[in-house]
């Protein structure tokens, strides 16, 4: 099967690589096959190798996914390209720096009353947990962000992921940090700035629908 | 990144986030260029001659056009107010789809009724 690979070493260019294909194989599969057998200077990033990581997020065919979950027998030849929105460090390796920095901005863990001298199990009913769970399961491979046309013209704005991880607390029983949280996504460059393109929805190898996310954030930044 | 980011079709959504972007712009000239032409016309015998040229069967295209424009950033936009509620994201391929019917629908209805109104 025909490899057509963006790369990128001080200028970007298209190189074209023959993979010979088994059943089963995935994009991730390939990209190693190139690498360990045609041109070890190839760069990619890949860690768990099983959609957990979110390290292999990149655009094949067009469209961002990850490596290890797509399986080469859906295409007839894939064209392999880094995450848009992102800067490109070498080959498929995007700089995610400004990525984590929009999540850690949101404050992304549980800010809880907690007596560390005398601590207690806190609880939560299965209900509770169920208002959020979806959003728990980002793996923030950044797939919404790079196909986001509102953060594209503005690298300020926080970004789908951002903003679902503070849906994400704010909805959990235990946290109290729902005040802080909404300060900072309420701002322009936060809730406001999303124009409900609903790409973010699209391309989420999770399915956690980012983009209702960041309309109810915006029901409670209205409350 | 940059603006044309906004155009880069990814799926039909984009495709929609993009389409109602450009036909809001070209509403907006419109409107612009629309009331400076009707503005212009001080008499009454102007008026009723260059409109006389515009309102016609010759211009009915364009008119078509327009009304597609419009009935497309409208039913468009209720769309994504509908989702911007925080509903039918779930289903939202759906709303898309019957979206798409409506646009056509009130497309054809409204080139039949300006049809009928200029008359022969």
């Amino acid at each position: 099967m025909k490899f057509v690979i963006r790369r990128f070493k001080e200028r970007s260019y298209w190189q074209t690589f023959e993979v010979p294909v088994k059943k089963g194989m995935t994009v991730l599969e390939g990209l190693f096959y190139i690498r360990e057998n045609m041109d070890p200077s190839l760069a990619f990033r890949a860690s768990c190798r099983m959609g957990i990581c979110g390290s292999c997020a990149v655009k094949i065919n067009g469209r961002p996914r990850l490596a290890c979950e797509t399986q080469l027998s859906k295409f007839k030849e894939v064209k392999i390209e880094p995450l848009d929105n992102y800067r490109v460090i070498r080959d498929l390796v995007t700089e995610f720096e400004g990525f984590f920095a929009k999540h850690k901005k949101v404050k992304p863990y549980l800010i809880a009353e907690t007596d560390y001298e005398n601590p207690i199990e806190q609880l939560q009913k299965p209900e509770e947990l169920k208002r959020y769970y979806i959003y728990t399961l980002c793996i923030k491979c950044g797939s919404c962000l790079s196909v986001c046309p509102s953060s594209a013209t503005l690298e300020s704005s926080l970004g789908p992921a951002a903003l679902v991880s503070a849906y994400r607390f704010n909805s959990d029983s235990r946290d109290k940090g729902k005040d802080e949280r909404m300060k900072i996504v309420s701002e322009s460059f936060g809730v406001w700035r999303c124009h409900s393109a609903m790409e973010c929805s699209e391309v989420c190898p999770k399915k956690i629908e980012p983009a209702k996310a960041i309309q109810l954030l915006r029901r409670e930044a209205l409350r | 990144m940059g603006i044309l980011s906004w155009f880069k079709y990814k799926s039909p959504f984009g495709l929609a986030f993009a389409l109602q972007r450009i036909t809001g712009i070209i509403l907006l000239f419109y409107l612009i260029l629309h009331l400076c032409y009707l503005s212009s016309l001080q008499s009454k015998e102007l008026y009723e001659t260059l409109t006389g040229i515009t309102v016609s069967k010759q211009f009915m295209i364009l008119d078509s056009l327009l009304i597609l424009l419009g009935v497309f950033h409208g039913v468009n936009g209720i769309r994504i107010i509908v989702h911007e509620l925080g509903f039918a994201h779930e289903i939202r391929k759906a709303v898309l789809a019957i979206s798409a019917i409506l646009i056509i629908l009130g497309w054809i209805v409204g080139s039949y009724i300006l049809f009928i109104a200029l008359g022969d």
